[in-house]
């Protein structure tokens, strides 16, 4: 693929071997940059999220029972069965012009009239999140779930607040989780551009698409490999930028 | 025991991989069994009623393997790995033929094989992907029409220029294919579509952004769901979707845009090296047949190219499959291949304005 973006397209079909770096000039159009921006910013967005609603339910999860636990894990992956175009497909059901959501809030009573909840951003949103959180609450399940109670305890004891206790000692001890679920989530919530597509009605440009057009419409193959690298550089230098500030050697649950 | 089970699950990891590329395999091991009589026919799902395909099997005895592509380009790309070889009938949109021919990977057709070729209709012969129809045999025709549902709209819409009306806010749905809607905007500003002129494609361009605000959803597949669910009020669509949505919602109406139709036709060619052409061109005999002919387009829900077939397709449907009488169609211009420049021009702005509608 690398060498594939220093190639030339032909001129209807097929790549000729003429070395330019052209390509990689083509990604400096204002056009494209603002693919890398959205893409950048849909990621973020979606990893706040995930952390937000990730954390708190892996952390409780592992206080559960036993019993409980592997309840909760079953939930987790029964969704898994399914493909995730069908699930995708599910979440049209709910947004649609009078739809699942639609029907239950006009039956209470909330809105009088259908939402046009279907191919807006949020929907996107919820659809990355829906896709990413279960990587988040694995891998903070797993570091909570190590957790020795008995610190959290001492703490306690010694006079530390419930708040001091927690961001003290458990999110200290549970952090490796959680950066690990950060990666989880934000690597692959760059590339899913199915997403966006399905429920942003292909209004949310990512660089995904950009790179799935250049294959199959403008069939520009080196162009689309020189995004697909800068994509790739991109995610690295994040996670590179990510290990320095954050000093993670070992990622749990990955390693 | 852990290192045991990771090793169980690379393997398995491997295996799906594998599965992955098997289709194109299990093609090339049909092969030797072609000489009995196999046809390997390649297009997209759902071109041909199960009917026609067992009732072919069933007259001439050669076994049809239905192998589908979901993108002209897979095909081509397929085809050429291929080198022309393992399918024997490929059928597949106009722009993607002129391709495969100029990279060698068609053969003519032996036309004293296909004694009913008389019975295209001359509409659409002599395009500018087989000028002399030495190499396709044309199925299927659309035309890109605007539809919508004049209830919920004040306004009329008689061309693609009325969809700019903010009457249309926020309601328009369109198809995914650059060509055919970055030509929309170019038809509005009276140009053709294939115009190499950049001036005019990036004026087309900027047209396209003060669309932004009415566009909906863009979606090639399916667009006639959010039509008939009213999740959209007008859409520009593909024949087989105005035919879908029109049978499911009689109240939507078609519009013939008046500043000119785009058209594209889908054809059948015989690859190359096709290991069993015999069967292909008699499968392209079979289907042009009037009456066989008219129970696929009845199917498939795109214009009927056989024109003895027209009489035998069932009145309620032969307003979708057939041109209307009045159309004019000097009005009609295909959508060729361009330059690579213009093409990435387009990939351009279609990519901007995409991003202009969230």
């Amino acid at each position: 693929m690398f060498i594939l973006s220093f190639l030339t397209r032909g001129e209807t079909w097929g790549v000729v071997w003429d070395f330019t770096a052209e390509n990689y000039a083509n990604i400096f159009e204002p056009v494209y940059l603002e693919t890398f921006w959205e893409s950048l910013k849909l990621a973020f967005i979606s990893t706040g999220f995930v952390i937000l609603l990730g954390y708190p339910f892996g952390y409780f999860m592992a206080k559960l029972t036993r019993k409980w636990k592997s309840r909760m894990m079953m939930f987790l992956m029964i969704p898994f069965w399914t493909s995730s175009l069908i699930r995708l497909y599910g979440w049209i059901v709910i947004f649609r012009a009078n739809g699942t959501l639609d029907s239950f809030l006009m039956g209470t009573g909330l809105t009088s009239e259908p939402l046009k909840l279907l191919y807006t951003y949020p929907a996107v949103v919820v659809g990355m999140i829906y896709a990413l959180l279960p990587f988040m609450i694995f891998a903070v399940y797993s570091s909570a779930e190590k957790l020795d109670m008995s610190l959290v305890e001492a703490a306690r004891d010694l006079g530390a607040s419930r708040w001091r206790a927690f961001l003290t000692v458990s999110l200290k001890l549970t952090l490796p989780g959680l950066l690990s679920g950060v990666i989880l989530t934000f690597v692959p919530s760059m590339g899913l551009f199915f997403i966006a597509d399905i429920l942003g009605g292909s209004k949310v440009v990512l660089i995904g698409n950009v790179i799935q057009d250049q294959l199959m419409k403008t069939h520009n193959w080196p162009f689309a490999a020189a995004l697909a690298v800068a994509l790739m550089l991109i995610t690295t230098l994040f996670m590179v930028l990510y290990r320095k500030i954050t000093k993670v050697k070992d990622l749990e649950g990955i390693v | 025991m852990k290192k045991i089970l990771a090793i169980i699950m690379a393997v398995v990891l491997c295996m799906t991989i594998a599965g992955c590329s098997a289709p194109t395999e299990n093609a090339a091991d049909t092969n030797e069994y072609d000489v009995g009589g196999t046809l390997n026919l390649y297009t997209w799902e759902g071109m041909f009623p199960q009917e026609i395909l067992d009732g072919f099997a069933e007259e001439t005895g050669i076994d049809i393997i239905y192998n589908n592509f979901d993108f002209d380009e897979t095909m081509l790309a397929k085809l050429q790995a291929a080198g022309g070889g393992d399918y024997d009938l490929v059928i597949a949109d106009d722009y993607i033929i002129e391709m495969a021919i100029a990279e060698g990977l068609v053969q003519k057709l032996d036309k004293s094989k296909i004694p009913s070729l008389g019975n295209v209709n001359p509409v659409y012969t002599k395009q500018f992907f087989d000028p002399t129809d030495e190499y396709t045999v044309p199925y299927g025709a659309g035309v890109q029409t605007i539809i919508y549902d004049p209830a919920l709209f004040d306004v009329e819409i008689k061309g693609y220029a009325d969809l700019w009306n903010a009457a249309f806010e926020d309601n328009v749905g369109l198809i995914g294919n650059y060509r055919v809607i970055d030509g929309m905007a170019l038809k509005v500003m009276g140009e053709s579509y294939n115009t190499e002129d950049t001036a005019v494609i990036e004026a087309a361009g900027q047209k396209l952004l003060e669309l932004a605000p009415n566009i909906r959803l863009i979606k090639d597949e399916g667009l006639q769901e959010d039509l008939i669910s009213g999740e959209v009020g007008a859409g520009v669509v593909y024949t087989s979707q105005v035919t879908m949505a029109k049978m499911a919602k009689p109240e939507l109406e078609i519009v013939y845009p008046e500043e000119g139709l785009g058209f594209g036709i889908m054809s059948g060619f015989i690859p190359s090296q096709a290991p069993n052409p015999n069967a292909a061109h008699a499968f392209l005999e079979y289907i042009l047949d009037p009456e066989r002919a008219a129970a696929c387009f009845e199917f498939l829900g795109y214009y009927c190219t056989t024109l003895p077939a027209e009489e035998f397709i069932a009145e309620d449907m032969k307003e979708f499959l057939t041109i209307p009488s009045d159309f004019d169609t000097s009005k009609m211009e295909m959508i060729e291949n361009v330059s690579a420049e213009t093409l990435e021009l387009h990939e351009q702005i279609w990519t901007a304005f995409k991003a202009e509608c969230e």
